[in-house]
């Protein structure tokens, strides 16, 4: 199994703050690696380079062996990313959100099928003519995630995907995201722990844009000496300070 | 190109669904041209004043219409940028030319159908008033309004790519009343002299209502007709070539 994301010394530097100081990071095909860590850390800035969305400072980094700067055209084949805001389009109904990324990524002979796979994939039927803005959080979320993978990226990046969602609403997301974790590598970002703890392959804690560790639940706990993955990003945090 | 339709899909459905474009690209131009038939017809014949005359209402109608369609883009770009839709679809395989066109598109669309259902209600309001309009000048007119109705839709991607959500609205506003102005819709601004006369010159807004009313009269002279629409195809053409320029430079800054 190949690398899917490859980063070395990534940078991103603004005038008066660097967000990301020198990553360097492995992640495996099929693999879902968290990134953790608090406001600010810098997990945000890490997707955006590796979406193509900024430019890193200095460093490099790769999806699928296509570098960010360099082949960015072919990056942007490969990667689907559901923002941190849901960013769908507020007047298009479900199933008009859907074929209109279709558009974009698929060949035209694609998008219906596409369409009604991915519909009953997250289970959209019944809102499929419903407009975006109607939505409740948990929809529109769900809706957004589907638009990042109707474009069948080789890389989902999912920016905080539960972010303000009740828990059943929450929970109900984490299953769709352990369905998408066998086909797909995907990279998530959030700053709760349980979910973290329950979704991801490998954690990689961040903090002022510094990678603080990087490991599998039970790796990190080894390395603390703490159970769980709370105790374990607190015995880090403390001794960051 | 099919990205670019895709986009376009999705801007025409996002306007199509916003009860203000058909309030202010569709039905706000009838209500003044009904209102501008009903001032002409209150003014003696005596007077001589043939500006409201449905010839010429008709004409200045088309242009006034098309200066919405330039609000109407600079909103829909402005509001896309303030959200992060665009930033998602930054990072997809589409191209500045997709964007562009993806906003111009189903503007020249709306303007063609503003234009048609304008013009329509002109016939209609020169059969009960005592100047005919000829048919196939209405409908030439559609057609050759386009180049105008491109000029305004750059002009609104640009005010749309530059201003955030609230100013670009507010300049929007400015540039109708003065483009109102001195493009001779609602007054005759060739017979003013000075300032007005030097500034009439230097912009393309009246161009483009001449170039209206000269296809409406089917009068295609050298001046009434070539030269108007040799400046609004110019004008049209550097302002999109401006705001393809502005929009790519605006989405790489997006991207630093």
């Amino acid at each position: 199994m190949g690398y899917a994301i490859k980063t070395e010394k990534l940078i991103k530097s603004y005038k008066d703050k660097t967000a990301v100081d020198g990553l360097s990071l492995t992640v495996n095909e099929g693999e879902l690696i968290a990134l953790l860590g608090v406001n600010g850390a810098g997990k945000t800035t890490t997707v955006k380079m590796l979406t193509c969305l900024t430019k890193p400072t200095e460093g490099k980094a790769e999806i699928m062996g296509c570098d960010v700067i360099k082949d960015s055209e072919k990056v942007k084949r490969l990667v689907g990313v559901s923002p941190q805001d849901t960013s769908v389009a507020e007047n298009l109904t479900v199933k008009e959100n859907l074929e209109f990324m279709a558009d974009i990524y698929l060949p035209k002979d694609k998008t219906a099928s596409a369409v009604e796979k991915t519909i009953k994939a997250f289970n959209l039927d019944e809102f499929k003519d419903k407009k975006a803005r109607l939505l409740s959080g948990g929809y529109k979320r769900k809706l957004s995630i589907a638009m990042a993978i109707i474009g069948e990226p080789k890389v989902l990046f999912l920016d905080e995907p539960t972010l303000g969602l009740d828990v059943l609403a929450r929970r109900q997301l984490w299953r769709e995201i352990e369905e998408l974790k066998k086909n797909i590598t995907i990279v998530l970002t959030t700053h709760y722990m349980e979910e973290a703890q329950a979704l991801a392959d490998r954690i990689v804690i961040m903090n002022e844009g510094k990678v603080m560790a990087i490991g599998t639940l039970g790796q990190l706990e080894n390395m603390t000496g703490k159970k769980g993955l709370e105790d374990v990003f607190v015995s880090i945090a403390e001794k960051m300070e | 190109m099919k990205r670019t339709m895709a986009y376009a899909k999705r801007n025409l459905i996002e306007v199509y669904r916003d009860p203000l474009s058909w309030i202010f690209c569709i039905a706000f131009p009838i209500v003044m041209l009904i209102i501008m038939s009903v001032v002409n017809s209150s003014i003696p014949k005596e007077a001589g004043n043939t500006m409201f005359r449905i010839d010429n209402l008709s004409g200045g109608i088309v242009v006034f219409g098309q200066m919405f369609i330039m609000l109407f883009t600079a909103i829909a770009v402005a509001k896309d940028r303030s959200s992060t839709f665009l930033t998602r679809l930054y990072s997809s395989p589409m191209k500045s030319f997709d964007f562009v066109w993806g906003y111009i598109l189903p503007m020249l669309l709306t303007a063609v159908i503003q234009a048609f259902v304008s013009l329509c209600a002109a016939f209609v309001i020169s059969l009960i008033s005592d100047y005919s309009l000829n048919i196939a000048g209405l409908l030439l007119t559609v057609i050759l309004s386009l180049p105008s109705a491109l000029m305004f839709s750059a002009i609104g991607l640009i005010f749309g790519t530059l201003c955030n959500e609230k100013a670009a609205p507010g300049i929007c506003s400015v540039l109708i009343s003065l483009g109102s102005m001195i493009g001779g819709i609602w007054f005759d601004v060739e017979a003013a002299g000075g300032f007005m006369y030097n500034l009439r010159k230097c912009l393309p807004f009246l161009y483009a209502t001449r170039l209206a009313r000269s296809v409406i009269d089917m009068n295609f002279g050298v001046k009434e007709f070539v030269l108007p629409l040799i400046v609004v195809v110019a004008a049209a053409t550097v302002l999109t070539l401006i705001a393809s320029i502005v929009f790519n430079s605006r989405m790489r800054a997006d991207q630093m």
